[in-house]
Order: structure tokens, then sequence, then C-alpha cells
């Protein structure tokens, strides 16, 4: 038996990478802690412990709540659109057909542009007066009249929720592709044998086997989704009137326009809290189901 | 002839999600064209009467297009940088060394991925204040840098994985050192696999947004995208030729290297997704 020495290589490796990533996200961290529990001026000098009157003063406020409740909606509309788009598109794309390479690449197209260029060029489209949107719904008979798509909630949060999707979908095809490549093909050779129809092909492989990558594409999209700032900032700046607001442009608000920088710190800490609840409770439930 | 007459009816399935993917492009290339007059004609109409290229040369003087595009080069490239050289060795150890510290520093970087850059935003803003570094290109190149470390090494790892072992170990039988194995084995055989995390890492780096609205200040330091939503955002005239030829020289480029880059991309995540 050699003596076992301490491989230091691989601590040294690691260091550089360690440090910056720790150094770069944890400060941030801790400062977001501190500042949440301590009355703060507006120039961000801490100036007393306050325990949790920060965020009794955030849940307090009405736009907290509504933001709240907007963000889950935007998180379970965006997310369940682009997956019920992507997995079918993913379907498609995994056939031999001629141009798929065409297909493929125009459908990736939207994430290799920046949300915020998307967001700018939509909301030039969604134009009241001059956007090819009113221009081409008018053109096809489908409306009247102009609309002024941006000038109310209820029709601008529509909206942004259906470029959330449209810009979401190449990963969640991605991911989806790179799972149906993985599938076995000698099991759909034997279930045909057995007389299997497509549907039950799909519905008794298919679904079951990419069960994993659909909880990834879930997971992953709920992250990105529920911190996604620029298409309702560029799009709407969260108004009018407070009506398009979700939780990280009213965090963007209070921190940076209102100044009220302890509540900010506060509704980060909640975001967060909410996020790790979101993911440990889902992948919990899926291992369990999955066991079963 | 039934394969194309199966490949029609699959283009028409998908052809609605085409067209609203690709109007957008059309958009932004048509009213990039268009003299200024037919932009704010009502009713509005898709086909310029004529072409009018010079709307690029205006929209590079007046949106100063020429300092933010060398900010976003200078930033992009240098968080990319550093990213690789303090990745490239974190996924070697991974990949290669079983060590304590392996399984605590893997789920370090992906808790990481968890914490997004939008909800330190405030934290992050302290920490740059606290250097002395606001508004300066410094500042975003660590953030970016640090942001981006764990997908480059679980991209990393899953390839350097991939190479066989024993082809370092035949070298250092052959007599090689240790570290003349790697440079001359290794990093060529793990090269493709760094070039499409660089890449990767700079086309993030490039459409980043908030960090960059919160972090700049002075106009001449801004990057692309907050230079295209400057000229948006908060204003009673927008120009909308010029911003629309800036949104198509800004995406550009990044476009086609991404559509080239994407079956890579694909690959590396399914790799890592499966170990």
């Amino acid at each position: 038996m050699k003596p076992r020495s301490l491989n230091l290589a691989p601590y040294a490796l690691i260091l550089p990478s360690f440090a910056l990533a720790f150094f770069i996200i944890s400060y941030p961290f801790l400062d977001i802690l501190l500042t949440s529990s301590h009355q703060v001026s507006r120039f961000g000098i801490l100036l007393r412990f306050n325990g949790v009157e920060n965020f009794a003063k955030a849940f307090a406020d009405p736009l907290f709540t509504a933001s709240l409740v907007r963000t889950l909606w935007w998180t379970l509309f965006v997310v369940s659109g682009t997956i019920l788009i992507s997995f079918p598109v993913a379907l498609i794309l995994n056939q031999e057909f001629r141009g798929r390479g065409v297909a493929r690449a125009i459908i990736m197209l939207p994430w290799a542009v920046s949300l915020t260029m998307s967001a700018v060029v939509w909301r030039w489209a969604f134009n009241a007066e001059y956007g090819m949107v009113n221009a081409t719904l008018q053109k096809l008979g489908i409306i009247s009249h102009p609309i002024a798509w941006l000038a109310s909630g209820e029709l601008a949060f529509p909206i942004e929720i259906f470029v959330g999707i449209l810009v979401s979908i190449p990963f969640s095809a991605t991911v989806f592709l790179g799972g149906l490549s993985a599938l076995p093909g000698d099991i759909y050779e034997a279930a045909q044998l057995e007389g299997a129809s497509v549907f039950q092909q799909f519905f008794h492989l298919t679904l079951p086997l990419m069960r994993p990558f659909i909880n990834i594409a879930i997971v992953l999209n709920v992250i990105y989704v529920f911190n996604s700032f620029p298409i309702i900032w560029v799009l709407t700046e969260g108004g009018p009137a407070d009506s398009t607001q979700i939780l990280v442009t009213y965090l963007y608000k209070l921190a940076f326009r209102l100044g009220r920088i302890g509540e900010a710190a506060a509704v980060s800490l909640v975001m967060l809290l909410i996020l790790f609840v979101f993911t440990f409770v889902y992948l919990r439930i899926q291992g369990k189901e999955a066991k079963a | 002839m039934k394969n194309g007459k199966r490949s029609l009816m699959i283009w028409l399935v998908l052809s609605p999600l085409l067209l609203v993917i690709l109007f957008p492009f059309a958009v932004m290339f048509l009213t990039a064209v268009k003299p200024r007059s037919e932009v704010f004609s009502y009713p509005p109409r898709w086909l310029p009467t004529s072409f009018r290229w010079e709307n690029f040369v205006d929209m590079w003087h007046a949106a100063n297009f020429g300092s933010a595009l060398w900010n976003s080069l200078v930033i992009s490239i240098g968080a990319t940088v550093l990213v690789l050289i303090v990745s490239v060795p974190a996924a070697y150890a991974i990949a290669r060394f079983t060590f304590a510290f392996k399984q605590p520093f893997s789920q370090f970087l992906l808790a990481t991925q968890m914490l997004s850059p939008i909800l330190l935003v405030l934290g992050l803003f302290h920490l740059v204040v606290f250097c002395g570094l606001i508004d300066s290109k410094y500042a975003l190149i660590l953030i970016y840098a640090a942001f981006n470390i764990a997908f480059a090494v679980w991209m990393l790892r899953s390839y350097f994985g991939s190479i066989p072992v024993e082809l370092e170990e035949a070298a250092l039988i052959d007599g090689c050192s240790r570290l003349a194995a790697i440079i001359r084995i290794f990093v060529p055989l793990a090269l493709p696999a760094m070039v499409v995390t660089a890449i990767f890492t700079f086309i993030n780096s490039w459409n980043e947004f908030v960090v960059a609205l919160t972090l700049l200040r002075s106009q001449d330091n801004f990057t692309l995208p907050l230079r295209v939503f400057s000229l948006v955002g908060g204003r009673y005239t927008v120009e909308w030729e010029q911003v629309m030829a800036a949104t198509l020289l800004a995406t550009l480029p990044v476009a086609i290297l991404f559509s080239w880059l994407q079956r890579y991309l694909m690959g590396g995540l399914t790799m890592g997704a499966i170990k």
C-alpha cells in the first residue's frame, strides 16, 4: 500500500475559479442579508439593525402583493406555454425531412438575440400608430382600427407573456432534442412488433422516457423566467401605472428609482427563498414519483 | 415522392411558429432601410419605396455606435478570456482527480446558477461602489466572468471526461512531463470544447442588460444593449429607423455565429445532463 499523501494539485486548479465566483457572488449575498435587516439611508449606509421591519414594510405594500401575484402568473404562463410549444416542435425537428437544418436554425434564432434587442423590436412592432402588428392585422381584416397595445396592462401583459414564450422556445427545444436523440431506437421496434399504435408509443414510451428532460426544462425555465427582467423593462418599464410590474422590475424600481433600499434587499431575499423552495420541492416530488 | 409530401406537411405545421419568429427580423430590416418619412407615415406599409442605406451611417454617428461596439467587444472578450483562464483548470481537476472538495465545489457552482445577477443586483452595486469601480469596464468583466463560471465548468467537464486519460498516461510513460503531456496531448483534443465555451460566454456577456444598466453611468461606457435601450427608453421622439438599424447591426453577427454553433452546444448540454 502506498502511503496516502494529500494531493494539492486539484485544489490549486479549482482555486482561481472558486475565489472569483465566491467573492463576486457571496459578497452581494451577504450585503443583501445585512441590508435587509437594517434601516438604510438613501445612499445605502446601514443605520441600525431593525430585524424584520423591512420585510414587514415590503409585505404591507399593495404593489408588492400585486407584483408577486403577477410574477406567479407570468412564470406559470410563460413556462407552460414554452413547454407546450417546444415539446411538439422538438418531436417534429427530430423527424427526417427536407430542409430540417434550415427549420432548426430559424427556430433557434431568438436565442442568439439579446432579450433587450428583441424587446426593443417588439416595442416598435406593437407601436399603436406606425407598428407593423397593427398594419398586418388590419390588412388581414382581423382588426378594423389600430389598437394601442402597450397603453394598458390588460393588453401589454399578455403581449409580454407572448414575447417571453417566443424567446424561451429555443432553449427548451434544444433540451428536448437532446433527450429525443438519446432515446433507444430498439424499444420502438419492439413496440411496433407488439402492435402498439403511434399514440400508445408516445404515451407509454416517449413521454415517460423524456420525463427527466421535461423536468430539467421546467426547473431551468422557471428560474430563468422568474428572474427575467429585460422584456418587461424595455416594453413597459412595469407600467403603465405599475400594471405590468413583476417582482424583478419592482425590486429594481425600489432600489434604483425610489431609494427604498432596505425593502429592495428584503424583496431580493424573498425571491431567492421562493426559487429555492420551488426547486427543492419540485425535485423532491419528481424524485419520489420516479421511485414509486 | 412520399418523402416530399411529408416534408411539405411538416413545413406547413411549423409555418405559423416560423412566421412569428421571423416577423421581428422582417420589421427590423425593413424599418432600418426605410426613409424616415415612410417610417412615420400613416397608415404604415411593410415595404419601403426606396432603400435608404444612409440610415446606418446616420445611426452610427447619432448613436455613437462605434464606441458602444468597442465597449461591448472589450467587455465580452475580457470576460471570456477570464472565464477560460479560471474554468479550464477547474474543469480539468473535476474530470481527472478525485478529491474531498469535489462534491461541495460542484454544488457551490450549481447554487451560483440559481443566484442570478438580477436578484443580487443591489449587492453587486454595493460591491462595485466598495471597490471604487462604478462606471468601469473592469467591474463588468469580473461580474460577467463570475456568473459564467458555473456553466463553463459544467460544459468543459463533460467534454474533458470524454477524452481518454490513457492518452496522457501513454505520453507520461514515453517520458513526457505531466505538464508537457497536458499541453501536447490534452489541450489540442480539448480545444473544440474550449472554443464552444468561449463563444457561449461571449454571447452571454454581449447580450447582458441589467448589470450594465445598473453599473454603467456615462454614455461613453455604454454597451450595445444599453445604447439601444437608451435610444428608446424615456424618450418622446424615437428615431425608429435608426434604432432598428442599430439592433440589426448589433444582432446579426452574433445570430449568425450562434446558428452555426447551436449544434455543438446541444451535444454539450445533453452530455452534462446525463452525467
